[in-house]
């Protein structure tokens, strides 16, 4: 390697760069943008809070929820319940900051769950194509053609309303969108030129995929994994809502379920734990939003 | 046969985040009534964003025209209201582009959109306005024009599709025509024939046109004067042969030299290219008291760093902004 | 390596076909074949420069790819050094790579955003592990690398830079450097400067020629340049609807163009040299190129061909050389090599 000659045309000089330019990660200014969106910066900051209420909280608010601490139905604010009780004389908040921790967990292990298999699944298909991909896209058009609601329905009473298998429900049954932009992400950079390069140069399948392809198909997917785990707390809910959930454990949607009977006559106790739902899917889904805007590569120039 | 077109002093700019740029510097320029004038430079030079502005058409809230006039038919046309200026782009100054997909309706069939735009420049009948769509589009060269009127844009290959355009841009009836690098999405063979086309209406129609492209050789095959521009600002301007067989500027000589040109023998040597060495400025440097080439300029001196360079006459026709064009 | 036969050429081409499946209308429908590559051949002599020409759909960069199997070929062989490149098994065939590299047109998407410029020039090294102990590859990897980027033209510190943030020819650069990482003898430039400003191309080009001298290096050039090509190369192949029509050495095929096709581009190109424009008047070939998948019978280009007699749509005409080595696929070429075209001027 010893034929390597100094350069000798005039073009190392280049105008306008004399400023030695620092090295810029991609994501860095994906973050750059994010931040100036302020709604999304906004939402990040209270899901932060809502995390934090969901780890300190227990520990902080001693009250056990499951315990029956005052007469039933006492409205909220009075007698130190800042949230009221429930029908058993539960105390809501208590419920709410323990359900947190749950509901957030099952938002979030559904959707690892969802993006692990769709991602799997939408990789092979888009990478090989051929006989793979027919095979992988029909099993994902039977999953998506599937009822959503009912076909999670049918698992958790198969299976008995233990976390676990909610969460593994609710996981079954919304792989296939990931699954979907995956592969479109694949079959687009599977075709740029620099997996062509990496290929001439003799790059194995496996690193191909996951190592070259797969980071740069990963926004899309990054922004659908922050709308999934709000949409698995929203299911999760609605699961819950229709009697489907552990009653050992308590979760938002748990609580709203089994207060259910008296929607009409105390509203509170399903107003509270629904207006946690909702603050955390509104902000989920408005941090996924700036995250589409932020790994958005067009809007991002210049 | 006229001044159609007289622009004095213009400058443009454009607000980025780093903040106002000139991306026209004090542009000067006149066109005659069935002339055709080429702007030449490389991509960032300003070519487009004149064009943009002869059009009203530079991007809303982000371009403006800062001073100077643009006067076509001696109206100022920097000063007309929106409607005035709609009226102008539909009737007086058409524009096709270099990527015709994009700037056709896929929804619509090509023999709708043309006549779209004749029943609403020229008030036309539906039917009237179809059958000269299909007159139109005989006349761009299309083949079996009848039939084709009702094809859709993804039918079309890239050459015809670019015919499209022309037809569209003809369907008004321009005095101007203006083309922002038409050809530079095709091949060799199809740019001979659009030149072809083009030529041949300037001929029949008398229709000025105003050429972007960044390829000389075009400019020597279809233009009778030109407007090298660089970093915003004019470097050179002049009768086409004048200025290629003598650039005075380097950026001109420069742009000549660095192309390997098919020439009309070809022999066994082969010269080094001369390069330019170094990129096209970024927007933030333009607009300063210097020759914003100096940077890339073989010739540059201390000069050059410390003032713009004023713009001189050579034998009358040629115009060149350089402090040492007569050493070039 | 043996000195005789394989020392001279170094890529042999021969009867190349490539062909796509195309899906039209229904599920069941008959599968049609579109024929992007049709049977080429050529070669090319060490420390050579061939140029595959054509304009687009003339299947000259399925051709390439296919050569570097990058593209599965249908038949036809392929030899570098005298060894078949095609028949190669998947692990054999992953570090003959290193021999054959490619530059690609497009300086934005051939670079993967998410690698520093050090990291993209480095990967063909990793994985063909051309280093030679373990313990000082990584050192030795880095030496290459730092060698690499002065010999294209790059400043050290912008080792450590993200692709988004070079311009169009720095980037070009970096894929130079990655082509030569792995010290290859053939390294196909697929239109390496046509995503290019003007002024930047002669840079690029200026630079490919330098490292070739010094490389001894072999270039398979695809372009639709022909100013490019003509400054590039030493043998042409045009080609048209994937067949080659008109191979000839550089002085000959645009000094002397034989297939009316050829004549026809080479006289579309503008030109600076006046003297260039008052010799050759434009010869307007009509229409656009066929679709591949119907293509004319008999010769291809007969659909458009200015000179075209009834024996064209009758037969496909061989390439067959009249003239010293200069090979042309046309019936109308007279013995003496004259091109039909030049009765109708």
């Amino acid at each position: 390697m010893s034929n390597f000659s100094k350069p000798t045309d005039s073009s190392t000089s280049q105008a306008g760069s004399q400023t030695i330019e620092r090295a810029r990660h991609p994501a860095a200014d994906a973050l750059g943008m994010f931040v100036k969106n302020r709604a999304a910066a906004v939402a990040l900051f209270v899901l932060v809070l809502i995390v934090v209420a969901g780890i300190v909280g227990p520990i902080v608010y001693e009250t056990d929820p499951y315990d029956m601490v005052w007469a039933p139905f006492s409205p909220p604010g009075q007698e130190g319940f800042l949230f009221g009780t429930d029908y058993l004389g539960r105390d809501i908040l208590a419920g709410i900051l323990h359900g947190t921790r749950v509901s957030l967990l099952v938002g979030l292990s559904a959707a690892l769950m969802t993006v692990f298999i769709g991602v799997t699944v939408g990789a092979l298909a888009g990478f090989f194509r051929g006989w793979v991909e027919e095979l992988l896209m029909r099993i994902t058009e039977f999953f998506q053609v599937l009822p959503t609601l009912l076909f999670s329905m049918v698992i958790v009473a198969l299976f008995g309303p233990t976390l676990t298998v909610i969460t593994i429900a609710i996981g079954a049954v919304s792989w296939p969108a990931v699954a979907r932009i995956t592969r479109a992400e694949f079959l687009r950079i599977r075709e740029l030129e620099y997996v062509t390069a990496s290929r001439a140069s003799g790059t194995r399948n496996a690193k191909l995929m996951f190592s070259v392809i797969l980071p740069n198909a990963l926004p899309p997917i990054i922004v659908q994994a922050a709308l999934m785990v709000g949409s698995a707390i929203l299911f999760e809910a609605g699961l819950s809502f229709l009697g489907l959930t552990d009653p050992n454990i308590v979760s938002w949607g748990q609580i709203i379920g089994s207060n259910r009977p008296y929607i009409l006559d105390a509203s509170y106790t399903v107003t509270f734990p629904g207006v946690a739902i909702f603050v955390t899917v509104l902000c989920l889904s408005l941090v996924g939003d700036g995250l589409n805007d932020a790994l958005n590569p067009k809007l991002r120039q210049r | 046969m006229g001044t159609l077109l007289k622009v004095e002093n213009l400058v443009i700019e454009l607000s980025t985040t780093k903040g106002v740029a000139p991306v026209i510097d004090d542009l000067s320029f006149e066109l005659q009534a069935g002339q055709t004038l080429s702007f030449v430079g490389e991509s960032g030079c300003g070519k487009s964003m004149t064009a943009l502005g002869i059009m009203g058409l530079l991007p809303e809230k982000v371009g403006r025209i800062a001073s100077g006039s643009i006067l076509f038919n001696g109206e100022d046309i920097t000063k007309a209201t929106d409607d005035r200026l709609r009226e102008i782009r539909g009737n007086d100054i058409s524009m096709i582009f270099q990527e015709p997909m994009t700037s056709l309706n896929p929804v619509f069939s090509i023999g709708e959109q043309i006549a779209e735009v004749l029943r609403r420049h020229q008030k036309l009948e539906k039917a009237a306005a179809w059958a000269q769509a299909i007159e139109l589009l005989d006349a761009v060269r299309i083949p079996d024009a009848k039939r084709r009127a009702s094809s859709y844009p993804h039918q079309l290959s890239g050459g015809q599709r670019q015919r499209v355009m022309i037809a569209m841009a003809l369907a008004c009836e321009p005095r101007i025509l203006i083309a922002d690098e038409p050809t530079t999405a095709l091949d060799v063979t199809i740019q001979a024939q659009i030149f072809d086309l083009l030529e041949d209406l300037r001929a029949q129609t008398g229709t000025a046109i105003i050429m972007i492209t960044h390829d000389m050789g075009v400019v020597a095959e279809i233009a009778e004067r030109m407007i090298v521009m660089y970093a915003g600002r004019m470097v050179e301007q002049g009768q086409v042969d004048h200025v290629l067989s003598h650039p005075r500027h380097p950026y001109t000589k420069g742009l000549i030299d660095c192309v390997p040109h098919l020439m009309a023998t070809l022999t066994e040597q082969r010269a080094e290219l001369t390069e330019i060495s170094g990129i096209v400025p970024s927007l933030a440097e333009f607009g300063q008291d210097t020759c914003l080439f100096a940077s890339r300029c073989h010739l540059a001196n201390q000069q050059c760093l410390q003032a713009r360079p004023t713009e001189q006459h050579f034998n009358e026709q040629q115009l060149v902004a350089c402090w040492r064009a007569g050493e070039v | 390596m043996d000195k005789s036969k394989a020392s001279d050429t170094l890529l042999k081409v021969e009867n190349l076909t490539v062909q796509f499946p195309i899906k039209r209308g229904s599920i069941i429908g008959k599968k049609k074949w579109l024929r992007a590559v049709d049977d080429i051949s050529f070669t090319i002599k060490r420390g050579e420069t061939l140029a595959l020409v054509g304009e687009s759909g003339s299947g000259k960069t399925t051709a390439a790819l296919a050569a570097a199997r990058l593209v599965k070929a249908h038949s036809g062989s392929v030899e570098l050094n005298g060894e078949d490149f095609l028949a190669l098994d998947d692990e054999t065939l992953r570090t003959a790579r290193a021999k054959l590299q490619f530059i690609f047109q497009d300086p934005y998407s051939s670079l993967n955003p998410r690698l520093k410029a050090e990291s993209i020039v480095r990967e063909p090294l990793a994985n063909l592990n051309t280093g030679s102990q373990t313990n000082d590859k990584k050192a030795e990897h880095n030496r290459i690398v730092d060698e690499l980027f002065e010999a294209v033209g790059l400043r050290p510190e912008q080792k450590k830079l993200f692709p988004h943030q070079f311009s169009g020819g720095q980037r070009q650069r970096i894929g130079i450097a990655r082509a030569l990482a792995t010290q290859p003898e053939l390294i196909i430039c697929d239109e390496p400067v046509s995503a290019l400003d003007v002024a930047v191309q002669a840079q690029i080009l200026n630079l490919l020629r330098k490292i070739q001298h010094e490389r001894n290096l072999t270039y398979l050039f695809i372009s639709h340049d022909l100013g490019v090509v003509q400054y590039m190369c030493d043998s042409i192949a045009v080609m048209y609807l994937g067949k080659i029509v008109e191979y000839a050495d550089r002085l000959s095929l645009f000094n002397n163009p034989q297939h009316p096709y050829t004549a026809a581009l080479l006289s579309a190109v503008p030109s600076v040299d006046r003297q260039r424009r008052s010799k050759y008047k434009r010869i307007l070939i009509p229409g656009d190129t066929p679709d591949a998948l119907n293509p004319p019978i008999g010769c291809r280009f007969s659909s458009r061909c200015p000179a075209a007699q009834p024996i064209c749509s009758e037969s496909e005409p061989p390439l067959i050389s009249r003239t010293d080595g200069h090979q042309v696929a046309c019936h109308l070429v007279s013995d003496t090599g004259e091109s039909p075209i030049s009765a109708l001027i």
